[in-house]
């Protein structure tokens, strides 16, 4: 019966391994987070009347491509109630006049009292991304707890630019004076 | 009186040991028949008789028939049902040379059993191995656990199994992936099974770096869709709640990459990974740190 054996050894496939790996997103979510609270403020503040035509612009002052991109995709998404929102890439504190949000990025704090500067009169949000910002004039500062991205509250530097901010957003907030 | 029945009982015994002995015969010649149809290639009657014979008494404990039927079955495989992943002559006849093998004392054919075994078991690694995509890998895992069975007869050292079995279970968890990232929604349940599998190669071998890594990238990859799978007009409240659990897996992920590390500071991947994880969780200078001994990584190259 050997002589009938016939013993023929596959060769092991090999098996390989990967994984799908998108580890280089992590600035594309953090940008989406800010987007989030953003939105969040057009809706948790009120604009004089005078600013509810046109467009609703924010004016983004320092340079952050991932940001950039996750606020234009929110403008071409959203509204803010009838208004359109626009995305400004800000190279001068003086475009920030022509704003109702100015958020102005880390890198770019050093602005931040030109930017105050040209608003006076306006009805400009700013939102800053640096510790410290919202004793300095900014209205909201993104800030990290624990890990979180939360933000600090100015509710002074809101009003004082005939702006309304709603009970809710204030509680959700790190109160600053 | 006592004469004629002492007579009568030896000659029903006679009777009884002639009809035992034939019947044995009978088997025995059923194996024999079994064998001759072999030769003629009548498998479907080479079958029949080998299957009545190790069903019966007299020889269901017959090494020889076994080995018989195991070469019966595994030529019947050969030629009927190769394409056929499910194949039943196939485990039919590694379980008949695994049974020959338990019942040949005399050891005569037991090397030549395990020869044939290696042979088939490698059959089913391999359809294992083909068998890895999202329609038939309930076949791949079959297989394997076949393979692994039978496999111990052929190389019984436990040091050999695991590293097969941390091979199959590594593509299986990619695999799952796979599936699980192509329809998030619709197929979470693969997520759970691919990290249960990378669990059950960290159990073998705590030191792979290739589960370590990967239980990282789930973890990460789970935490950042839960973020960019978020709508804009998310509620305030709502967005809170949504980082709390963000930032849990990315605090589950950081173990894993970290081991991964460990293993090979070098690996481009895992300084990324661990960059992305310390920015997630808004720890700018360690992300630096690790993009940094990136860049050098790099400029080395």
């Amino acid at each position: 019966m050997k002589k009938l054996l016939f013993i023929l050894l596959l060769p092991l496939v090999l098996l390989t391994q990967s994984a799908a790996t998108r580890l280089d997103q992590s600035e594309e979510a953090g940008a989406r987070i800010k987007a989030i609270y953003i939105y969040n403020f057009t809706k948790y503040i009120e604009w004089p009347a005078e600013y509810k035509e046109g467009n609703f612009v924010i004016g983004v002052y320092g340079t952050s491509i991932p940001l950039l991109n996750e606020l234009n995709k929110m403008a071409a998404s959203k509204t803010v109630g009838s208004q359109k929102m626009e995305i400004r890439n800000m190279t001068s504190a003086a475009e920030a006049a022509q704003c109702h949000i100015v958020y102005i990025l880390a890198d770019n704090s050093s602005q931040l009292a030109d930017v105050v500067s040209k608003i006076k009169g306006k009805s400009t949000l700013i939102v800053a991304d640096k510790a410290g910002m919202a004793k300095l004039g900014a209205g909201i500062n993104f800030s990290v707890v624990e890990n979180k991205q939360k933000i600090e509250l100015n509710r002074a530097n809101i009003e004082k630019y005939k702006l309304k901010v709603a009970s809710t957003l204030v509680e959700m907030a790190v109160q600053v004076k | 009186m006592i004469i004629k029945m002492l007579n009568l009982k030896r000659t029903v015994c006679l009777t009884m040991l002639l009809v035992i002995a034939a019947l044995a015969e009978a088997q025995q010649s059923k194996v024999s028949a079994a064998y001759a149809f072999f030769q003629q290639d009548q498998l479907d009657s080479a079958r029949a008789c080998i299957d009545a014979a190790v069903q019966h008494p007299e020889t269901s404990a017959d090494a020889q028939a076994w080995y018989l039927r195991g070469f019966i079955y595994k030529t019947i495989y050969n030629k009927q049902e190769r394409s056929n992943k499910l194949s039943p002559s196939r485990l039919e006849a590694l379980t008949s040379f695994k049974k020959s093998t338990t019942l040949d004392t005399a050891q005569g054919n037991v090397q030549e059993c395990i020869k044939n075994v290696k042979y088939l078991a490698t059959t089913l690694y391999n359809d294992a191995a083909a068998s890895l995509d999202s329609i038939d890998y309930k076949i791949a895992i079959g297989n394997f656990e076949k393979f692994k069975e039978y496999y111990l007869l052929v190389d019984p050292t436990p040091a050999n199994i695991q590293q097969k079995d941390i091979a199959f279970s590594l593509a299986m968890a990619a695999l799952y992936t796979q599936i699980f990232e192509s329809n998030k929604k619709g197929k979470a349940e693969f997520l759970k099974m691919a990290k249960d599998a990378y669990n059950r190669i960290l159990a073998i071998d705590p030191n792979n770096i290739g589960a370590n890594y990967n239980m990282g990238v789930l973890y990460y990859n789970q935490a950042v869709n839960l973020i960019n799978q978020s709508d804009y007009d998310l509620d305030i409240v709502a967005l809170s709640d949504i980082q709390d659990n963000s930032i849990n897996l990315f605090k589950e992920s950081l173990p894993f990459m970290e081991k991964a590390y460990e293993l090979d500071p070098k690996r481009r991947e895992t300084l990324l990974g661990l960059s992305g994880i310390y920015f997630s969780l808004n720890e700018f200078e360690k992300s630096n740190m690790y993009k940094q001994k990136l860049e050098e990584l790099e400029k080395q190259k």
